[in-house]
């Protein structure tokens, strides 16, 4: 017993009950473990993690205030640090680990369950290290990236039916998918699929199928792991991208939302749909979504300010179309968008951001005072800056849209169509303010989406007509034309369903939206004309309800 | 989840709370063990003591943990996570979680079974089921217990084995197990096997399907519970 292998060990311990610390730290001691320290909180957990190589590291999941167990384990395995590689323990009283490990993207090495024996903790670390070490030159080759060694000692493994051949399967799999052996990597997942249904091997089966550009055998396979096995939320997400992939956003919105309502703590997929939500230009999920991801963001290493703007943009774009509905969004993001410095540097830009945004919110909550003092302070700032960066004058437009003030904004806009003139990106980008587009890109877009929603329109196909116009308005909120037919294709809708009060209301809201923006002088302002009265003449025929 | 009526839904109360005992519980099997740490039992009266004490935590725990598993079973909220695990693996963890309590009752168990035997469970169901008979078992044997698997054409099969009085004749009729109401006419409803039971089904391949059986024809001369996993 002289050469304990666990002499030379450090082990770290995270619980916030100190009584359970002890407890774990006495059992290590009389593992012989050379030196254990242990911490009450996720923040002191990550700050020792920061200064010190552990070779165990024991933690809670639930330990109060702060990060969750998991939330530590993401830090540890996100970016490269000195604990990448530790053992990591997750402990929590929760018998059942799926529901904890469904949200996230990480496994710790292990998972114990509440009461913890000695002999238990004993056991598992013994068979944790020496896994280890049976499959250390496999892990070697992976790190190296030596791909060919890896397939070359998980088949040996598998050959000789050590009782790691079952890892090694799973290894396997994963590197011949990343080689581009995407045949052998089929084999591999049917063999192990004749025998019996087994999620992991169905997911490797979909991407194998997905990566040779089989899209539609992918999507079956994957539809039926969910049907299988509901809570394999990595189905969802590889599932989402293909629709995403095939600019199916109604269909990724549809399962984004799935996984979100199985699994609501994974920021990652709050972030993607919020994003998709927007896109979508359903504003209610996409202000939901951005408003979890932002709360998620606090413990998060996945946090992006980002997502902080786009919840304060949710709110106003909601506020346009309902401002009770967008009320409660609006005061949330109020506080959200005052925090941005403090969350994420107190630099000018940040601050400015932060104004504008503010300014715009205080405008959706018709607090037109403040809305002006917010501009004026972000202005005051834009001012003694030598440079501003395009996305805040942007922002700039949009605030100075809000509190009605036309010629300033479209000097702005004047001034950055002859600055950027000769700069296709940032044309790109201007386009969001122009009602036509002006970048060669967005101008073959705009063209495309028209030609496609009109052909919809035509054959009577409605709903997708209306889809093909929505999915437009979050990148040109301006353009007049598409937003006219989009109300166009919604009265084709309602004909064919005349009791979709939905409908209605979506038609009387970009209605009103256009009434703001379309100057008397347009192009097509008579057209606009024609179709209120159209709308009007529907509204009142419907009964009252 | 979004349950709209407004009548206390019982079961989720009892599953709530259920958990939090379950919690309390593992401070008290830990400070249980502090104690008789610092404090070893200076004779058999205390020794006594301790081993009832516990006993009937371990057996509580067990508990707690099965009723919460089967609400979940219940509605819909667990599914068994089928993959390759290595037997001896769950077998010997299952024994380390009852090592006091074994010791205490100076119960000699025997685990055999080969190193290299896996098989397709969920781990945490199965080891679950396999914790609650050797925690039963460990009240009613003499001394001895024996844990074992092997590879069968029914699949792996998990034994314990006793040497107590064996199971009466009315828990060896299959039916016992399953979930009619009359399986509480004979006083006890027999919990754990219905639990084991309905682990057991929640196993299938592509032919079969898990199940369990009693006999009292234990090598040990006791009762003898088996767990078939296809």
């Amino acid at each position: 017993m002289s050469d304990n292998p666990y002499a030379k060990m450090q082990a770290l311990i995270v619980d916030d009950f100190e009584s359970f610390r002890i407890t774990l730290s006495k059992m290590l001691q009389e593992f012989g473990v050379g030196s254990v320290d242990s911490v009450p909180s996720s923040n002191e957990a990550l700050r020792y993690c920061n200064s010190k190589v552990y070779d165990i590291i024991l933690c809670d999941q639930n330990l109060g205030k702060g990060k969750t167990g998991q939330q530590v384990l993401e830090v540890l395995r996100h970016k490269p640090n000195l604990n990448s590689d530790s053992l990591f323990l997750l402990v929590s009283a929760e018998s059942n680990k799926s529901i904890i490990m469904a949200a996230y993207d990480y496994e710790p090495d292990a998972y114990l369950t509440k009461p913890i024996t000695g002999q238990t903790l004993g056991q598992r670390l013994e068979r944790l290290f020496k896994q280890r070490i049976a499959l250390a030159p496999i892990y070697k080759a992976l790190k190296e990236r030596q791909l060919d060694v890896a397939v070359e000692l998980c088949e040996a493994e598998l050959k000789s039916a050590t009782r790691y051949a079952g890892s090694c399967q799973k290894i396997l799999g994963r590197v011949l998918l990343d080689l581009g052996e995407y045949e052998k990597a089929e084999n591999l997942y049917r063999n192990i699929l004749d025998a019996r249904q087994l999620d992991w091997a169905m997911l490797g089966m979909a991407q194998a199928k997905k990566l040779q550009g089989d899209t539609l055998s992918a999507q079956q396979w994957l539809e039926e792991i969910i049907q299988f096995n509901p809570l394999c939320l990595k189905a969802y997400d590889l599932l989402a991208d293909i629709l995403a992939e095939r600019a199916d956003y109604q269909g990724q919105q549809k399962i984004l939302q799935q996984a979100v309502d199985i699994s609501p703590l994974s920021i990652l997929r709050q972030q993607v749909l919020g994003d998709v939500g927007f896109k979508n230009n359903d504003l209610l999920t996409a202000a939901n979504a951005y408003r979890k991801a932002v709360k998620l963001g606090e413990n998060s290493c996945h946090d992006d300010v980002k997502f902080h703007e786009s919840f304060a943009h949710a709110g106003i774009q909601l506020a346009k179309l309902d401002k009770n509905l967008a009320s409660p969004f609006v005061r949330d993001a109020l506080k959200v968008v005052s925090e941005i410095p403090l969350r994420f540097g107190k630099n000018n830009s940040s601050k400015v951001s932060s104004y504008l945004l503010e300014s715009q919110l205080f405008s959706a909550s018709g607090e037109e005072r403040r809305a002006a003092d917010s501009l004026i302070s972000a202005q005051k700032i834009i001012n003694s800056e030598e440079s501003v960066s395009l996305e805040l004058r942007i922002e700039l437009v949009r605030a100075l849209r809000e509190l009605g003030k036309k010629e300033e904004s479209e000097k702005i806009i004047a001034a950055l169509l002859e600055e950027y003139a000769d700069d296709e990106d940032q044309l790109q980008k201007i386009d969001c303010l122009l009602d036509e587009p002006c970048s060669a890109k967005n101008k073959a877009l705009v063209a495309q989406i028209n030609k496609n929603g009109i052909s919809y329109y035509e054959a009577k196909d409605f709903s997708r007509a209306v889809d093909c116009f929505t999915s437009a308005l979050q990148d040109f909120p301006q353009h007049i034309g598409l937003r006219l037919n989009l109300v166009q294709a919604l009265m084709g809708q309602v004909k064919q369903e005349p009791g979709n009060n939905q409908l209605l209301t979506n038609m009387q809201q970009t209605m009103d939206y256009i009434r703001k923006i379309i100057p008397d002088k347009h192009a097509q302002y008579r057209r606009f004309r024609q179709l209120e009265d159209m709308l009007r003449a529907i509204a009142s025929a419907k009964p009252a309800d | 989840m979004g349950r709209e009526d407004p009548e206390l839904d019982f079961s989720f109360v009892l599953a709530s709370s259920v958990h939090d005992m379950k919690n309390s519980l593992g401070m008290l099997l830990n400070t249980l063990a502090d104690v008789m740490h610092e404090y070893p039992p200076q004779n058999d009266a205390h020794a006594k003591s301790y081993a009832v004490l516990e006993y009937e935590a371990a057996r509580i725990n067990s508990e707690l943990i099965q009723l919460l598993s089967l609400y979940r079973l219940d509605h819909d909220k667990v599914r068994a996570h089928i993959d390759e695990c290595i037997v001896a693996d769950v077998l010997s963890e299952q024994v380390a979680r009852n090592y006091a309590l074994l010791q205490t009752r100076a119960i000699d168990l025997v685990l055999e079974c080969d190193e290299a035997l896996t098989g397709y469970f969920d781990c945490d169901l199965v080891g679950g089921v396999i914790n609650n008979i050797l925690v039963n078992c460990a009240r009613y044997s003499k001394s001895k217990l024996k844990l074992s698997a092997e590879k069968t054409p029914e699949g792996v099969c998990i034994t314990i084995e006793d040497d107590g009085p064996g199971y009466p004749e009315h828990m060896l009729n299959a039916s016992t197990f399953s979930e009619t109401k009359g399986s509480f006419a004979g006083g006890r409803p027999h919990l754990g096997l219905m639990f084991a039971n309905r682990v057991a089904l929640m196993h299938k391949s592509k032919s079969q399907q898990g199940f369990i059986r009693l006999n009292n024809e234990s090598s040990l001369g006791g009762g003898c519970f088996k767990l078939f996993l296809p």
